[in-house]
């Protein structure tokens, strides 16, 4: 018979225990009546060689039971011959994973990763298949399994070091999450195909960043039996600070000209230094700042002042022991000029008019600059020195009275030239200037009968104009209240679409094409006498929705992450349809294909310049924040995620062993001898408490007749 | 036959019978009514000296007095009258009457026995044996029983049916949960104005002091003291094997006892009590006889006897009270 836990029948000394209760203690509860004891005094129980073991079977069956107890506790079996495992003649699948993320840019890294995963090439034996792949947010195949199969037995190793070899650490971030669903999605391919039987492993040589993102690995099923095992590449200097640069939101109100630029430093939790400095660079005469930044944490600072008139497209820092995210490129975007024309009769300052709550709705922002002209149609009086604005230069006019003959022609040609225009219907006889600049003269217009108020009852949300008020956090309009609106009859407008309609079902916003434009048609009015829509929430953000319909708005170009591909349609469309050409960093050009406006060449960090635009764009690429982040993260984390981890590849001698501890552990737990032993150690007890009872019984009885 | 010939001719017959011959305690207490435990012991007691019990008088002759009427004739002494030519009759010593007090001692602590019997039962049928003989022999024998204040008390008397009243007060159970010999002794001396012989039957298992203070005020006032310890065999060999609780059966006090570390000091002190006992009653010129209640009865009467006997030849002054 084996024992699993054999220590346990050290448990069996305790037998010791009920021996010397029985010596010591002689039925002290026992009690003899005597006549007196005045010639007696008390005396402890001892054990003396005279004392004798009494009840001698009672001890037996105490001592027993606590044998079988140590004998239950130390889990015994009956010892069976382990059957020999089958060998695995069928060699591994292994795929070594090569991190070449930005953070492997530190010094000594890479060469260390080479090692490793020489190392691991080096351990692969004659019937092993090895694929290497390497991935930073991307995952790239080195070595595939299939070319390992046909490299020559001798020179594999020799040669896959070689390719490896041609790879370096690029700029791009570190998504450990998709290169390991990838290597695992590799090995599994490859075994679909050959049927393979072997264990499966993938060996990841990292540095075990932070900043890594595994966010792909969550919720992933990982497959059964494909191990991992992490060779972890340790930096010698573990202090890494990197700088990142703070833009502004693109709504946010308009800086001032010369407000700093804001810069976010954040120290890596290992760092063994606090104190960092920060310059602009290549401009003379500008001073540096000093950042206090504790390890682990980040602080925004404002990047230092810039001389007069200068321009500065770099910022770095200096103080840690890695420079790899020591710099910051910086440009900063121009706010587009927008016009906007506004075709009425109404005066600036008049609160009762459309144009006040224009003037006010319209603010100057980082991104756009409104500017909104007035043409006073009625009351001007048009002459050569004082010639009215013209429309084609407008993003988006808005029309709020009738027009001359000349100028609705005006506004029909700018229509007809893919312009857009905003027609408030102050009154019915606006009809008249829709009908003008439709081409649908008989359009009519009558003023509608508003019991109390109305409110807009359908809105056509899938419309780019009520776009943004979709979520429905947004696209309550019914607190917006309408006492005076215009009923127009759209079946004179040809390709008219109601956007939006009342509660009676009157069309309250529609858009009626003409030409390569538009036209919107508001029934209504902002006046604070026709309806609460100035007034309200949603009227500053539909009036940029129609900017943005008008093309007023457009993306802009600023700073991007390394790897983010860049959508340059605006500025296609600006140049007039030509192909554009990109300068990179280190001065290199690529030219996109005709028709091609989407740029993915951001391998660099640095300041890129769109060419051959109207105007040349500057945009900035910086490394992704994250690569800063170089502390090593416990390995567990990935066991966390549900890989199953192998750190150590253990000696063959353990590993039988540890074999041998599982056959023993099986047995025992199929044979639960353990169980009958506290069966009888309870039938033991009984017996015990049962004897002992009637000794007790027994010895009181003469006492009893004694007395 | 006078007692002293009679206890001498019962010590030869005995010294070399076997003892099987002595009725024994265990027979005897299996008696259960006392007097004729008593009386069994009485005529095995005369039986072994082939003399009728119902002698009348009790012991020595001590003179001649002239025949009256109605006086038993076997008492005549014929060689005097052939030498006188008158009717003497022989006087004995216990002619005028013995009045015999015996004080029985009922406390707890006399309840105890280890063979059946207690001490208490043993001291009883002592005292009913002392009381049926010296009735027998026409003495007045009175009685006092007490624990730690005096029980029962009857008044020497030698009436019919005050022997029976006697043994029935015997007959009582013990109750006490002391022994005070204090109260009974001064309250007997109050009581009995006339020297008597005081029987004290009583285990003796208190406070030597108290002990001598109380017989001192017993034989102070004249009176002829006896002591008779009784104890049971347990008591005198301390012969128990178990360490057990022991319990005062007086006090009902618990002590753990190991009798084989405890025996040999408990034997010391008990032995150096009754050496004290015995000491305090010869200093004091009172009579001091150990009993185990393992002990034939018929041996008590001798040394009763006997104990009367060395006194009077040792000059005690009673051995010559007249009424």
């Amino acid at each position: 018979m084996s024992f699993l836990a054999p220590l346990f029948l050290l448990g069996g000394l305790a037998i010791a225990l009920p021996v010397v209760f029985h010596l010591v203690r002689r039925s002290s509860r026992e009690k003899l009546v005597f006549s007196s004891l005045m010639f007696l005094k008390p005396t402890p129980p001892r054990m003396t060689r005279r004392n004798r073991l009494e009840h001698i079977f009672l001890l037996l069956l105490r001592c027993l039971a606590i044998c079988i107890l140590a004998l239950g506790f130390a889990r015994p079996f009956l010892q069976k011959p382990m059957a020999a495992t089958p060998t695995n003649t069928a060699g591994a699948q292994v795929v070594i994973l090569v991190d070449t993320s930005a953070s492997m840019k530190r010094e000594g890294l890479w060469a260390d990763a080479m090692d490793k995963a020489e190392a691991a090439l080096k351990k692969a034996t004659a019937a092993d298949q090895v694929a290497i792949l390497t991935f930073d947010d991307q995952v790239r195949s080195v070595v595939s399994f299939e070319q390992w199969v046909a490299m020559n037995l001798s020179e594999r190793t020799v040669l896959a070091v070689q390719r490896l070899a041609e790879s370096k650490p690029t700029w791009h971030s570190t998504h450990l999450g998709n290169a390991l669903i990838a290597a695992a999605e590799v090995i599994e391919d490859a075994e679909k195909r050959e049927q393979h039987t072997g264990p499966r492993r993938i060996v990841l040589i990292t540095d075990m960043q932070e900043g890594s993102r595994l966010d792909g690995l969550q919720g992933h099923e990982w497959p059964r039996d494909l191990e991992v095992v992490v060779e972890p590449i340790k930096a010698k200097r573990p202090t890494n600070a990197g700088l990142q640069w703070v833009m502004d939101a693109e709504d946010s109100a308009r800086a001032a000209a010369d407000s700093p630029v804001r810069i976010r430093v954040n120290n890596s939790a290992d760092a063994k230094r606090e104190q960092f400095q920060i310059r602009l660079s290549g401009v003379t005469g500008g001073d540096s700042l000093d950042a206090y930044v504790p390890p682990g944490q980040s602080r925004i600072v404002p990047a230092p002042k810039l001389p007069t008139n200068a321009v500065a497209e770099r910022i770095t820092l200096s103080g840690d022991e890695d420079d790899f995210d020591n710099t910051a490129y910086v440009v900063q975007p121009k706010a587009e000029e927008i016009n906007v024309l506004f075709l009425g009769s109404d005066a600036e300052g008049d609160s009762s008019q459309l144009l006040y709550y224009l003037k006010r709705a319209f603010q100057d922002t980082r991104r756009q600059a409104v500017r909104l002209v007035a043409d006073e149609v009625t009351r001007r009086t048009p002459s050569p020195t004082n010639p009215p604005p013209h429309v084609g230069g407008y993003k988006l006019a808005i029309i709020s009275s009738t027009l001359s003959e000349e100028r609705g022609g005006e506004v029909r040609q700018y229509l007809t030239n893919g312009g857009t225009a905003l027609l408030v219907m102050n009154d019915s006889l606006t009809a008249k200037t829709l009908g003008q600049l439709t081409g649908a003269p008989d359009v009519i217009a009558t003023e509608a009968t508003v019991a109390n108020y109305a409110m807009f009852g359908q809105i056509d949300f899938t419309h780019p104009l009520f776009a943004p008020f979709s979520d429905p956090r947004f696209g309550d309009f019914t607190k917006i209240r309408f006492w005076k609106h215009r009923k127009l009859a759209t079946d004179k407008l040809n390709g008219a679409r109601v956007i939006a309609s009342y509660d009676n079902n009157d069309p309250a916003i529609l858009e009626v094409p003409f030409g390569r434009g538009r036209v919107f048609v508001f029934t209504f009015s902002w006046r604070p006498a026709d309806s609460q829509l100035a007034l309200s929430s949603k009227f500053v953000p539909l009036l940029y929705s129609l900017l943005d319909q008008a093309g007023g708005i457009s993306a802009q170009l600023a700073q991007f992450r390394v790897g983010d591909t860049i959508d340059l349609s605006t500025l296609a469309t600006k140049n007039g349809g030509s192909t554009l050409s990109v300068r990179k960093p280190d001065n290199s050009q690529v030219q996109l294909a005709s028709g091609e406006a989407r740029f993915t060449q951001t391998d660099q960090p640095g300041i890129y310049e769109v060419l051959a635009a109207v105007v040349p764009v500057k945009f900035a690429v910086n490394l992704d924040a994250a690569e800063s982040k170089t502390a090593p993260m416990p390995v567990d984390e990935l066991e966390r995620l549900g890989l199953p981890m192998k750190s150590v590849e253990a000696a063959p001698a353990l590993v039988a062993a540890k074999q041998e501890t599982l056959h023993n552990a099986e047995l025992e737990a199929r044979q639960k001898l353990w169980r009958w032993l506290i069966v009888a150690a309870l039938a033991v007890l009984l017996v015990e408490t049962w004897l002992a009872g009637w000794i007790t019984r027994r010895s009181a009885a003469p006492i009893e007749a004694a007395a | 036959m006078s007692a002293l010939a009679a206890t001498q001719t019962f010590a030869k017959q005995n010294a070399s019978a076997p003892a099987s011959k002595l009725i024994s305690p265990q027979a005897l207490m299996a008696i259960k009514n006392l007097e004729l435990r008593a009386r069994i012991v009485v005529e095995g007691f005369w039986h072994g000296i082939h003399r009728s019990p119902y002698h009348g008088f009790s012991v020595e002759f001590t003179e001649y007095r002239q025949y009256s009427p109605g006086d038993d004739p076997r008492y005549l002494d014929w060689r005097l009258y052939a030498r006188s030519d008158r009717y003497y009759i022989k006087k004995f010593e216990d002619e005028t009457n013995l009045r015999c007090y015996l004080l029985v001692d009922h406390s707890r602590s006399m309840d105890y026995g280890s063979l059946g019997w207690t001490k208490s039962q043993y001291a009883n049928t002592l005292a009913a044996t002392l009381a049926y003989f010296l009735h027998q022999q026409g003495d007045a024998v009175g009685l006092l029983t007490f624990d730690e204040e005096i029980r029962d008390y009857l008044p020497a008397r030698n009436r019919i049916g005050h022997l029976r009243r006697l043994m029935l007060q015997l007959e009582q159970a013990t109750a006490g949960t002391a022994t005070d010999l204090g109260a009974p002794l001064k309250r007997i001396v109050e009581i009995v104005r006339k020297r008597s012989l005081m029987v004290l039957i009583s285990d003796f298992l208190a406070p030597i002091e108290t002990l001598e203070k109380n017989l001192t005020t017993l034989t102070a006032s004249g009176h002829e003291v006896m002591l008779f310890q009784v104890l049971d065999p347990a008591e005198l060999t301390f012969n128990f094997d178990r360490a057990v609780m022991f319990r005062d059966v007086e006090s009902g006090r618990d002590l753990f006892i190991d009798p084989a570390t405890a025996r040999k000091e408990y034997l010391h002190r008990l032995n150096t009590h009754n050496e004290a006992v015995r000491a305090t009653c010869q200093r004091l010129g009172a009579g001091c006889r150990s009993f185990s209640t393992d002990r034939a009865l018929e041996l008590a009467m001798f040394d009763f006897l006997r104990e009367r006997h060395q006194r009077r030849k040792s000059g005690n002054r009673f051995a010559r009270s007249r009424k």
